[in-house]
């Protein structure tokens, strides 16, 4: 019998571009021409619909001393940030504990599994829109619970409140997610070896030493890549802002995010508002790509030295 | 080799459904031709209207034979978006319905509507500034037929107004009176959004015009004598604050649905809001009584009278690449007519302004008739949204921070002048 050939060998061009140009022409369509229509856009003044004359980077200048447009991309830049780092720190968190605590339960883990990544399967509107109704100050269930057993001094607007509404967003946001970064962390402790885990333990290791010294360092690869992920969400972040806090970002623009700015500028614009939301997205695509392509090159150079 | 006749069979498979998908769709408009009639598409943003809308466009096919008008509402909220691309492409509609003042500056400044007084249309029903609402800042020109107005006044709900032994407030003092009692009844006195802030700057007006003198402050503004820092004005914002008491606890977070449901369940006695509340109220609570009053002058007041802020809200224009111009103007002639006004304000139950049309609906007219005695207009939403950032922006955003304790009314005056002196430029 000859031996089973891996498939190395690549296939004839025809094949090939048979099977890339659906991909290619859908990808050029809906990804490569909009980008480019955009930053072309954002050279032009506009009426409307009608171009008007080339004014070069005038609408990118425009982004940064119109009041208050330049005070509120500022803001929702920082909330971006505080999303970002929020996420990383409480969903994140929170789903690695989860895959680290059912990764060792076969019966269970599945049930676990599904059950906190179901909440994917629901738009990140209708999540929004059914936690404010149970965050409502009046006919809200939250109040309404701690009122009930006599904690009034905890009911508040939750989401009418500029210093708590970010916060809960992030909360939701993680209650929604949390699956996502227990699967992929689920999916890299499988993969490593129990050998050495059992080998830290002779060596006299706790479970906690074992797990900061062995697992984690070895998880390096699956959080760089959860990392990169979360930053790109967290800069993307739109549909659940706008559920909350309305195109404005309401309680006073505490939900503001780069993506309502853009929504605004883009849709609630006045006569010029193409060549300053295209302006915006170019700015927006170029700063989350270029921060995704630095951060997965460290990243790679990172996993290159574990292994 | 067997493939390659399959490989042409996918590819050319592949291109057939890429042009199928590139293909613009059938055009409603210029299928209309089809037998020997002409269709007009009617665009408006009003899906709440469709059953309407058949109603009166039956009344004009009857009397206009071979001209059918469908109307083709969408949502609201991406109209404006899907407006500006169906005019600027093939599919458009014949006639569509245009938001006003600020609102219609991107279509005309792109000369995709039809300049009306050039086309004959008579308009002379309709009130000279009633039409300022349709025109275009740059040219002047009349791009749409304005056919529905909107007034701000306070609703109350005659039942827990007579239950605390209440009237109609005739003074300030009277109201503030009336809020008092209605909260240490423990009814909550307005049913008020802080958190949708579009309804923030109509309710500084509702309850604040007279005090910075209404029409005459707007002369002066647009004059360049006076800017939105001046005393009366800042004044005026901060009246704001002797009624805020008596909105709903933690009023930023109550949103708009909950402050209507506030008031349809009758747990709130008064709604500051406007003419386009009604249909809704009276929908959600048929049992509901209502009464309306306008908001008398508070202490200090430039003008020494209660006045009821009102503006257009819509208007029908033709779009200039229509191909059936013809009819489509015709059309648009019928809608400035006070026998289409008249439809408009008793099968919509909005305030048509053209002359001659009365309301069938009792509040309605008396909120018509409160307008009509004292009117002055919604001063940002008419003047101030023709540049960004736009006039009610600016001061939602300022009074929304008010009600946190985050800003004082000069701050939220200085705000709105330096925003709207970007771009507002006054007449010399």
């Amino acid at each position: 019998m000859t031996p089973r050939r891996r498939g190395r060998q690549a296939p004839p061009l025809p094949v090939l571009l048979v099977f890339l140009t659906p991909a290619l022409l859908l990808y050029s369509v809906f990804v490569v021409y909009p980008l480019f229509s955009a930053l072309q856009y954002s050279l032009f003044d506009w009426a409307g619909t009608a171009r008007g004359p080339f004014v070069g980077i005038d609408n990118f200048t425009g982004l940064f001393t119109t009041f208050p447009l330049d005070e509120q991309l500022v803001r929702a830049f920082g909330h971006n940030v505080v999303f970002f780092v929020g996420t990383m720190l409480i969903q994140n968190t929170l789903g690695l504990t989860f895959a680290v605590v059912l990764y060792k339960r076969r019966i269970t883990r599945r049930i676990f599994q599904t059950l906190y990544t179901l909440p994917y399967l629901v738009s990140p509107l209708v999540v929004g829109y059914l936690w404010v109704l149970m965050l409502r100050p009046q006919f809200g269930l939250l109040n309404a619970l701690f009122d009930s057993v006599g904690l009034e001094s905890l009911s508040q607007p939750w989401l009418g409140d500029p210093d708590t509404a970010l916060p809960v967003v992030i909360l939701i946001n993680a209650w929604q997610w949390v699956g996502f970064p227990m699967l992929l962390f689920g999916a890299a402790l499988a993969g490593i070896p129990e050998e050495y885990d059992a080998a830290a333990r002779v060596d006299g290791a706790g479970p906690w030493r074992a797990f900061r010294h062995i697992t984690l360092p070895l998880l390096t690869p699956a959080i760089g890549t959860v990392a990169v992920l979360t930053f790109i969400g967290s800069f993307n972040l739109f549909a659940l802002a706008y559920a909350v806090g309305g195109s404005q970002g309401a309680p006073a623009g505490s939900l503001d995010v780069l993506g309502l700015v853009f929504y605004r500028t883009a849709f609630e614009g006045g006569v010029n508002a193409i060549g300053q939301s295209s302006a915006l997205a170019v700015l927006m695509f170029f700063f989350i790509f270029g921060i995704a392509v630095v951060a997965n090159r460290y990243l790679r150079r990172r996993e290159a030295e574990l292994t | 080799m067997k493939t390659r006749p399959m490989l042409g069979i996918v590819t050319a498979g592949l291109g057939v459904a890429l042009l199928a998908a590139c293909a613009p769709s059938t055009s409603t408009s210029d299928g209309g031709e089809g037998g020997d009639g002409t269709t007009l598409t009617v665009w408006s943003w009003r899906t709440e209207d469709v059953d309407e809308y058949e109603k009166i466009f039956d009344a004009y096919e009857a009397d206009h034979e071979g001209v059918t008008v469908e109307f083709k509402p969408y949502v609201a909220t991406e109209y404006n978006t899907i407006l500006s691309t169906g005019l600027s492409a093939e599919g458009g509609p014949d006639v569509a319905q245009l938001r006003a003042y600020g609102g219609i500056q991107p279509l005309c400044e792109a000369g995709r509507l039809v300049e009306l007084e050039a086309e004959d249309v008579d308009v002379s029903a309709i009130p000279e500034d009633v039409q300022q609402g349709a025109r275009c800042e740059g040219d002047g020109g009349l791009y749409g037929v304005p056919f529905a107005s909107q007034a701000l006044v306070v609703f109350y709900n005659k039942a827990i107004f007579e239950a605390n032994g209440l009237e109609e407030p005739e003074t300030w003092d009277e109201l503030m009176e009336v809020s008092r009692t209605l909260q240490d009844a423990d009814v909550t006195p307005y049913a008020v959004t802080g958190k949708d802030t579009w309804v923030l700057p109509m309710l500084h007006d509702l309850f604040t015009a007279p005090r910075y003198g209404g029409p005459e402050f707007e002369e002066a503004v647009q004059a360049g004598e006076k800017d939105f820092t001046d005393a009366d004005y800042v004044a005026s914002i901060e009246t704001m604050d002797e009624v805020t008491p008596y909105f709903p606890e933690d009023v930023v977070g109550v949103d708009y649905a909950t402050a209507q449901t506030l008031f349809t369940s009758e747990k709130a006695a008064m709604y500051p809001g406007g003419s386009f509340e009604l249909a809704f109220f009276q929908q959600q609570n048929p049992d509901l009584d209502l009464g309306v009053f306008a908001v008398p002058p508070p202490p200090g007041s430039v003008v020494n009278e209660a006045m009821t802020p009102g503006w257009v809200d819509a208007s029908w224009g033709v779009n200039a690449d229509s191909p059936n111009q013809e009819e489509a103007m015709e059309l648009v002639t019928w809608m400035a007519t006070p026998e289409f006004g008249q439809m408009v304000s008793d099968e919509l139950k909005q305030l048509n302004p053209a002359e001659g049309v009365t309301a069938e609906d009792p509040v309605l007219q008396e909120i018509s008739d409160l307008h009509n005695a004292s009117p002055t207009p919604y001063l940002l939403l008419q003047d101030f949204r023709y540049g960004e950032p736009t006039g009610t922006d600016l001061m939602a955003a300022g009074l929304q921070s008010m009600l946190l304790g985050d800003a004082d009314a000069g701050q939220v005056s200085a705000d709105l002048q330096k925003g709207i002196a970007q771009w507002f430029e006054p007449e010399a």
